[in-house]
């Protein structure tokens, strides 16, 4: 009984850390999905150039506000998306070598090295023959 | 972000191995179990077992970062899988680790020093891993609008509608852009990728959803799935050059005409001297990690006492990979002096290297290995001829027996039979002499060659020549 024990311990931390590589990803394509809206709604904004007040929902409540206000809102809330989706990204990183690191296999290689400036990599890619 | 959770964002370097059927085309690894057990026969390798087992706890060493700077070397006669250990390990160490093979007398050239061939042969072997990030947008094209002015000319302005399975989204789009979308013909039901910092559009193929749009396409259309979650991602590519690769890129300076030619010729060490401090700053900023791999060294015994003294320098280095050697020799004069010497090898590296010794084959294992080599060559043969081979493989070599496999398959297709018989093996053994047959051959009829010496072997030993540079 108690093998079996460990083992249903064992295969719970595996399936927990799994499932929140996936809620993870399942947030950084809602966040997107909201970057994207918010991105829209500012150049339209920022097209139309509206008088007076304009419609805004937020979430389930739509409100009435001045254009200049609406867009210091978006811009606020661009920035966070940015810096919530980065924060996602580098944890992701960690989470998925834990998982690995549970599963018995080595981490993935290279996944915490920073990467390259553009113009190193330009350079590499010289001899690594591909694109660009 | 590259999809991190299913492991894939180390996305190795694509490379086509194009392998011909060579000698040792047959070997897919070690054949070692988990404990490091040899299988008997396993992965293309068959006997040897001790040596394998050696091998495998030498690649143990090897992966885990602890062996660099130091040698090892294949010791046994012709013929007793030296190459083939090797090229197990090679296979087993994966594509990450840099694996490069030379023979001995390759660094006899005379556009480059011996040491420089040695110094580019240990540069290579030793990889750089870096990772490249890109942000890009990639999605389904839903809609392609532009808006032209009504005078034609002028600037353009428009909308891309794009969409994943999760979402959809417009943007607005510039002159510039409207022109690389034209350039590259986007149209609605295409999946496209937008690098971010660049803008350049690239177009992967068209949509499965899509497929039915026309009768007919175009042989070269490529139908793709609608991507997946978030519009914009951020691509992770790790990539492992080699030292020697970064070193290309520096000394290549003067214009595109360098890049084509291919031959880099000697590489100065002030350059050396800059990657190497590059590539350690890069290690402090965490940007790059070394990957020391493996140079392999076959005949080892070509090498001359420079190249050893060369090589034992070589290895104090803090980046050295590890260096594997091979050589069929016994106590031979090393190279370059008169002085003998176990392997032809000076004591002093000798004493730096594992010495991992293969033994002759017995003949269960030259039919195991006749068989594959069968298999490998696409050749049916019969258990009759396995049994005459594997009887000329005894008595003259190995390798003699594998070259009839491909003789008498030859032989046998062309009285249309599918499978090589006696008669085939007997045919080819008549048409092509082993060494020791050759050898009898020319002393029956020594007469009648030019220069020759006389049969009681009063060669005069040539000397041998120096190679100079």
């Amino acid at each position: 009984m108690e093998i079996s024990q460990k083992s249903i311990e064992y295969l719970t931390a595996v399936e927990k850390q799994a499932e929140e590589i996936l809620t993870d990803k399942n947030e950084i394509i809602g966040l997107d999905q909201r970057r994207n809206d918010t991105r829209m709604g500012l150049r339209h904004l920022q097209k139309e150039k509206p008088k007076g007040k304009v419609w805004m929902a937020s979430g389930p409540v739509l409100i009435k506000l001045s254009a200049d206000k609406a867009e210091t809102i978006l811009k606020k809330d661009q920035v966070n998306t940015d810096a919530e989706i980065n924060k996602i990204r580098s944890d992701l990183k960690v989470k998925v070598n834990r998982l690995r690191d549970l599963e018995y296999q080595s981490p993935v290689p290279g996944l915490t090295l920073q990467p390259m400036s553009g113009a190193e990599m330009s350079a590499i890619n010289q001899v690594l023959g591909g694109h660009s | 972000m590259a999809g991190i959770s299913n492991a894939q964002v180390h996305e190795v370097r694509e490379i086509t191995r194009i392998e011909r059927i060579g000698a040792h085309s047959h070997i897919r690894g070690l054949g070692l179990d988990d404990s490091l057990e040899p299988r008997k026969i396993s992965q293309g390798m068959v006997g040897q077992l001790q040596a394998r087992r050696a091998a495998g706890v030498v690649l143990g060493i090897i992966r885990e970062g602890k062996i660099a700077g130091r040698a090892v070397l294949l010791a046994g006669q012709p013929g007793t899988g030296k190459t083939a250990i090797a090229m197990g390990m090679s296979q087993a160490l994966g594509t990450e680790a840099p694996f490069v093979c030379m023979a001995g007398s390759e660094i006899y050239s005379l556009e480059m020093s011996k040491t420089e061939a040695l110094t580019q042969a240990i540069r290579k072997s030793i990889g750089v891993r870096i990772k490249e990030e890109t942000e890009i947008i990639e999605g389904e094209v839903v809609e392609v609008q532009v808006d032209r002015p009504a005078t034609g000319v002028g600037v353009k302005i428009g909308k891309l509608t794009l969409k994943t399975t999760e979402m959809e989204t417009i943007y607005d789009l510039g002159n510039k852009m409207i022109e690389s979308l034209m350039k590259e013909k986007v149209q609605a039901g295409d999946v496209i990728t937008i690098d971010k910092a660049t803008g350049k559009i690239s177009r992967l193929g068209r949509s499965f959803t899509r497929a039915r749009d026309y009768d007919a396409t175009g042989p070269q259309t490529r139908f793709v799935q609608c991507p997946e979650g978030e519009l914009q991602k951020r691509k992770e590519v790790v990539h492992t050059v080699s030292l020697h690769e970064i070193d290309v890129i520096n000394s290549r300076t003067h214009g595109f005409l360098a890049l084509f030619s291919g031959d880099t010729g000697e590489i100065k060490s002030e350059v050396r001297d800059q990657i190497n401090a590059k590539v350690s700053e890069w290690r402090e900023e965490g940007k790059a990690e070394i990957v020391p791999g493996v140079l392999f060294i076959d005949e080892v015994h070509m090498l001359d006492i420079e190249c050893f003294s060369f090589l034992n320098r070589a290895l104090e280095d803090e980046m050295a990979p590890v260096v594997i050697t091979a050589t069929n020799r016994g106590i031979t004069r090393i190279r370059g002096t008169s002085y003998s010497s176990p392997h032809g090898i000076p004591l002093d590296l000798l004493d730096r290297m594992i010495i991992i010794p293969t033994i002759p084959y017995t003949e269960q294992e030259l039919k195991e290995i006749l068989k594959i080599r069968c298999q490998e060559e696409d050749c049916e043969i019969s258990d009759d001829a396995l049994i005459i081979l594997t009887r000329i493989a005894s008595e003259t070599s190995l390798r003699y027996a594998i070259q009839l496999i491909t003789t008498a398959s030859l032989v046998s297709r062309r009285r249309k039979s599918t499978e090589v018989s006696t008669e085939d093996i007997k045919r080819v053994y008549y048409l092509f002499l082993d060494e020791h047959r050759s050898t009898q051959f020319l002393k029956d009829y020594q007469d009648e060659y030019l220069y020759d010496q006389g049969a009681n072997g009063q060669v005069t030993e040539t000397p041998e020549m120096e190679v100079c540079q």
